[in-house]
């Protein structure tokens, strides 16, 4: 089935071959994608005596082209198509290839009005009704890691924190020349699940996410918008009798104006959130009735001071949101724990025991990340992220956050950010969680310090969150996060660097994970308690040919250390090799 | 009742909507008061065209019916005789489409999709795409140093030296009746028999000469002090794990330094590894070092590679062996072109993408899945044409050629013999037959009624057991080789039609003791004698008869294999023919007469396309061996259309 449709797929392209030699003239057909050689050695450091099972080495490689063919058979319109072609290194002639296609989309526009777009779309609103969050530990921005946060990215479509799509989009703006500016309609439906079979006789559901935005430039210092977004299911493409219903309505009011030197915006976002499974009755009565329906509400408000050569910001806010707030769309979690199993060395040990989730594999593992939306809330790891694993819709929560942006001149730049949340109601206690995280980011531009003509600059990221509860001994929990990562940048030559990395994660503490239904309602406690520290070091070689093409070699000492003497720490090393072009 | 309620407010929200669009949007251009940067809301990406600079499409379109009926078969045959195959069940492209791209004026990027259809009806669902050789991307920097270039994937065609990375290249004497899948089309049919005939060099495409890589490809030209490098980190099809994610590479490098014009050195390195085990290090490994000269006068060039290698792995620990390889080339002086050829390569100096044939160890060849398609050429003291080094083997040849107009011919004679004892056995390839044989049973091991058949790709070659054999199970004695190659090429008019006429005699012998010349009778252990006549003739531009006959002679002594036969058979046929055939030229042991006979047509059917028939009889008989006897005829019709 899968080859017959890549035979289709094939023919399709040799039709925009044969376009394409007319092309050449009237630009009907183009051509733009994505090269990239991968290979990755992991070896057991010897120091690991007690894993001699294993093996002591693994290596894998792969190479592949994103081949992005676009079709413009009007000026208007555009077909795009994404055919990938990989093949494993190491598989000669043949064998270890896979041809597939990973986009299909047509788009365009309408009497030079509507856009619209019809299959793989890449769809965002905003923090609370649809918002792909950014993963745990997401702290790559002048990482030497960032090569390997691109692979991620690139490999689950999270692309400006968008969901990947399947379905249709249009949108359209008017301007008018009294009353208000702009007035702006978008809206979308697209099926994240299509219905699958299940066993003989039973299949699963359509899952369907639909939604709409209106907004509009009252004037130039004000804006409002309305967004509305619902994740539902539609019974009687299944056979299953139970489907989700899900919609989050959003709004919000922006006013904006200028002091002396400083742009200033103040922004109220409110908004709510219905979710319930509706069972369906296939009996003779023919009666719907709904189950597990809550309703949540959300509020935030925010500040923003930004001076005039943007050298300077600075953010303050509130934000409540409620227990039973629940967005599908802004809620559901890149990273995904859930029956995971690493990707690299997944047992350990001579007991063959499963290896932990680490913050190299975070960091490195592209398998382990999520692409699907979820109807209730997913699993996570308060080690890695306790204060907002939902971002900003993270339910229960209440509190202030500030952010403060500097930077001075060419030489040096940071970013402060710190928040303070409790939880609204607390969890099988009346006691609630406090949290508090602060995170500093700071980059030092050490060749302007010097007047070097080679570059050299120091990186530094340093995030800790804090959460406690007072309570009795059985209640009470106390964790905490740190995690930091260095980065030196040292340019040897034309645009060829050195680059060393220290990344280090380090958790304390105690908590509970939670243990939910299949409808999201909390069934029991686990206590968990915490005290390692995950390290991954890296030196290597970034050689930037242009901008978007590099090659990158380096080296990664990773492994965790726990002080816990019945867990057995691993330690590995790695070397990697990416050759990397965008097309 | 609700819900028609609903619906009905639906619509009319969605036309008071829509006429609110139609009246304002015709509102909306009246006046453009945004300023630049204000962008109206979408749920969905801008899109930003951003192409590719230049991106081209080439390759080819091959279509191969094939039929083949056997009239005589081994006994262990199905009862199917009759074979209908769209293709010839090699691996071959029908489609090949190779895209290459521009990303930037330095930065390309270039993969071969393959596709193919069985044609077997709509029922079957064998149709694939798949790639022909890999995907390939490829950066070049220019400094002021040297121009580099960086090339990362695969499957690449690389070679720096015969005796590290270097593809099976030796003297241009084949048969040129068959064709093969990357055999180009020229434009016009003629064309490729008259090349044959006038320089003896037929494009056989990039693979010949090289050897299949992937990895990281590295070279840096026109470095200061005239040197250049190139190197490559990756992986052969050789020498490999038995599990693909254990560490096995093969890594080469090759540094040349240009000392005058016309004078260059070179160090060659070449190193290959594979683990054995993956929870301690048990390796497979083996590294060349090697230096290289090359000197030309104006009719003299003088090519000298010599080096040193070891081998070491659980079951074989050579040691440090040394090879070498002296050549050197004269050019028309009185006529002639001479070649002279000296090289000795010990048992200890192991390599499989070289230039020369390993017979030391076994266990380097592939057996992992997917790789498994290189399967392993003639191992066991193979007889070989001129050309083809082999290791624990040292000799030397003599090439000529001479061209008297209408006549050109060439040949050469060789003498080879062991360095040390090998395996009490010996391996020929069929000259006569190979590709038709391999066709029955594609990439096979010891197959046929006496498990004397190995195929490889399009060529079978045969394994002869010896038996005189010492305790250790080697052959009681060093094997000596002799070979002579002789090769004519005629071409005329003929009813004001052109015409070619290729013969080709290729005699090979392997013997306990040393000799002169090459031996057809039971002195020696093995002989191999074939004759190839091919004939084309150019009937019009868009047309070409062609034919070919070949027959090949196999006789072992009685230290070789023995028939199932009670009365011995005639080495001679000719005197048998006669009638006066004697006794003593008659053995039990192998006596093969091979035969192919075939007449085709090449036809233009217009610009880049072309239509090839054949027709085939062949037999492969042994009366020594009853039931080694195949028989029959194989039609083919090759479509091919390049773009």
């Amino acid at each position: 089935m899968c080859r017959s449709k890549n035979i289709v797929l094939f023919i399709a392209l040799l039709l925009l071959i044969q376009n394409n030699f007319y092309s050449q003239n009237n630009s009907k057909v183009w051509f733009d994608g994505l090269g990239r050689s991968f290979f990755s050695r992991d070896a057991i450091v010897d120091k690991l005596k007690e894993d001699t099972i294993s093996s002591r080495n693994v290596s894998s490689g792969y190479n592949l082209l994103d081949l992005n063919t676009h079709v413009n058979p009007s000026k208007d319109i555009e077909i795009f198509a994404q055919l990938r072609i990989k093949n494993q290194f190491g598989s000669f002639f043949g064998s270890g290839t896979n041809i597939n296609v990973r986009q299909l989309r047509a788009s365009g526009i309408i009497n030079n009005k509507i856009n619209f777009n019809v299959g793989d779309i890449f769809l965002k609103q905003n923090h609370f009704t649809l918002y792909n969050n950014n993963e745990d530990l997401n702290f790559y921005k002048y990482s030497i890691l960032n090569p390997y946060l691109d692979i991620i990215h690139y490999e689950n479509f999270y692309i400006d924190n968008r969901w990947r799509l399947q379905g249709i989009q249009t949108d359209f703006s008017l301007e008018f020349d009294r009353f208000i500016r702009t007035f702006e309609v978008d809206m979308f439906i697209t099926r994240p699940r299509g219905s699958v079979q299940l066993n003989n006789s039973s299949f699963s559901p359509d899952l369907i996410l639909g939604g709409g935005s209106l907004s509009s430039k009252i004037s130039n210092n004000l804006f409002f918008e309305l967004n509305y977004i619902n994740l539902y299911e539609i019974p009687s493409s299944g056979t299953t009798n139970i489907s989700v219903r899900n919609p989050v309505y959003y709004s919000a009011l922006t006013y904006q104006y200028k002091r002396n030197n400083l742009n200033i915006m103040h922004k109220i976002k409110s908004g709510f959130s219905r979710r319930n499974w509706l069972l369906s009755d296939i009996g003779i009565d023919m009666y719907d009735s709904i189950y597990n329906f809550t309703e949540g509400m959300f509020f935030e408000f925010e500040n923003k001071i930004l001076n005039k050569d943007s050298t300077f910001s600075t953010i303050i806010g509130f934000r409540y949101v409620d227990p039973n707030f629940r967005s599908s769309g802004a809620q559901t979690r890149r990273l995904n724990f859930n029956n995971f199993e690493n990707t690299v060395y997944p047992f350990y040990t001579n007991n063959y025991i499963n290896r932990e989730v680490s913050l190299f594999d975070i960091t490195t593992d592209e398998n382990i990340y999520n692409q699907e939306l979820h109807g209730s809330l997913m699993e996570f790891n308060p080690m890695y992220s306790n204060v907002n694993p939902y971002g900003l819709a993270t339910p229960n929560r209440r509190g202030i956050y500030a952010e403060l942006n500097w930077k001075s001149g060419e030489v040096f730049e940071t970013n402060l950010t710190t928040s303070i949340f409790e939880e609204v109601i607390g969890q099988g206690t009346t006691n609630k969680r406090n949290f508090l995280s602060f995170l500093i980011n700071t980059k030092i531009n050490i060749d302007q310090i010097f007047n070097l003509k080679k570059e050299i600059s120091f990186c530094a990221f340093y995030r800790n969150e804090n959460t406690s509860r007072f309570g009795d001994s059985i209640s009470s929990v106390n964790l905490s996060s740190e995690i930091l990562n260095s980065v030196l940048n040292i340019e040897l030559g034309n645009k060829i660097y050195l680059q060393m990395g220290i990344n280090q994660f380090k958790s304390t503490g105690n908590e509970f994970l939670t243990n939910r239904n299949s409808y999201g309602i909390i069934q029991s406690f686990s206590a968990v308690s915490y005290d390692k520290m995950d390290f991954l070091n890296n030196v290597g070689i970034y050689y930037k040919l242009k901008d978007n093409i590099y090659a990158n070699i380096q080296y990664n000492w990773w492994g965790s250390i726990f002080n816990n003497s019945l867990k057995t720490d691993f330690n590995y090393n790695r070397i990697l090799f990416i050759f990397s072009v965008t097309l | 009742m609700i819900k028609n309620n609903i619906n009905i407010v639906i619509v009319e929200i969605l036309k008071i909507f829509i006429f609110f669009i139609l009246f304002y949007s015709n509102i909306s251009y009246s006046q453009n008061f945004q300023s630049s940067n204000y962008r109206p809301f979408s749920s969905s990406l801008n899109k930003v065209k951003k192409p590719v600079d230049e991106i081209n499409f080439s390759g080819f379109y091959r279509f191969l019916g094939f039929v083949r009926t056997q009239k005589e078969v081994f006994p262990n045959n199905s009862g199917k005789t009759t074979a209908i195959i769209s293709g010839d069940y090699f691996r071959e492209p029908m489609l090949l489409l190779k895209i290459k791209g521009k990303a930037h004026r330095k930065i390309s990027f270039g993969t071969d999709l393959m596709i193919n259809s069985l044609y077997k009806g709509p029922s079957a669902t064998q149709s694939n795409l798949t790639l022909d050789l890999g995907l390939n991307i490829n950066a070049t920097v220019n400094s002021a140093n040297g121009i580099f270039k960086l090339s990362s994937g695969g499957v690449s065609w690389y070679r720096q030296s015969k005796l590290t990375v270097w593809g099976n290249r030796s003297f241009n004497r084949m048969s040129i009746y068959e064709r093969r899948p990357q055999t180009p089309l020229n434009i016009y049919p003629n064309q490729r028999y008259n090349k044959y005939f006038e320089n003896g060099l037929v494009n056989q495409g990039t693979r010949y000469g090289s050897r299949a890589f992937q990895g990281l490809f590295i070279k840096g030209d026109k470095l200061p002090y005239n040197f250049n490098f190139k190197g490559v980190i990756g992986k052969s099809a050789f020498n490999r794990s038995n599990l693909e994610f254990s560490d096995n590479f093969t890594t080469c490098f090759h540094l040349k330094n240009q000392i005058k014009p016309n004078f260059d050195l070179a160090y060659n390195f070449l190193s290959s590894d594979a683990n054995l085990d993956t929870v301690i290090n048990i390796n497979r490994k083996y590294s060349i070092h090697t230096f290289e000269l090359v000197k030309k006068w104006d009719k003299l060039k003088i090519h000298l590679e010599s080096g040193i290698g070891n081998f070491s792995s659980p079951e074989n620990n050579l040691g440090i062996g040394e090879a070498i390889i002296f050549e050197l080339e004269s050019k028309q002086i009185s006529n002639l072109n001479l070649d002279f050829q000296f090289y000795r390569i010990t048992p200890e100096f192991v390599n499989v993408t070289g230039n020369f044939l390993n017979t030391t160890v076994l266990e380097i060849f592939p057996n992992v899945n997917g790789v498994g398609t290189t399967v392993r050429p003639p191992f066991k003291s193979p007889m070989v044409g001129l050309g083809h080094p082999v290791n624990n083997r040292q000799g030397l040849s003599l090439n000529a050629d001479a061209d008297f107009g209408k006549l050109k011919i060439n040949g050469g004679i060789g003498y080879f013999f062991e360095i040390d004892t090998s395996y009490s056995a010996i391996s020929y390839r069929h000259n006569v037959n190979g590709q038709t044989l391999s066709r029955i049973y594609l990439f096979a091991q010891n197959w046929g009624p006496y498990n004397f058949l190995n195929s490889t790709y399009r060529g079978v070659f045969e394994e002869v057991s010896i038996s005189d054999t010492n305790e250790s199970g080697l052959a009681n004695f060093k094997k000596y080789f002799n070979t002579i190659e002789f090769q004519a090429k005629y071409s005329d008019i003929i009813f004001k039609r052109k015409f070619y006429i290729f013969y080709l005699l290729r005699f090979n012998s392997c013997q306990k003791d040393p000799s002169y010349l090459p031996q057809f009778n039971t002195k020696a252990l093995v002989s191999q004698l074939s004759h190839d006549l091919d004939f084309s003739l150019k009937l019009n531009n868009k047309t070409v008869f062609v034919a070919t006959y070949g027959i090949e002679r196999v006789i072992g002594n009685e230290l070789t294999d023995v028939g199932d036969v009670n009365n011995a058979n005639t080495l001679n046929l000719f005197l048998e023919m006669l009638g006066i055939s004697k006794q003593e030229n008659s053995n039990l042991e192998r006596n093969q007469r091979n035969s192919l006979i075939g007449v085709g047509i090449d036809y233009k059917i217009s610009n880049n396309a072309m239509i090839f028939f054949r027709h085939n009889r062949y037999r492969y008989f042994d009366p020594n061996f009853t039931y080694n006897h195949l028989k029959g005829f194989e039609n083919m019709l090759e479509i091919k259309i390049t773009f």
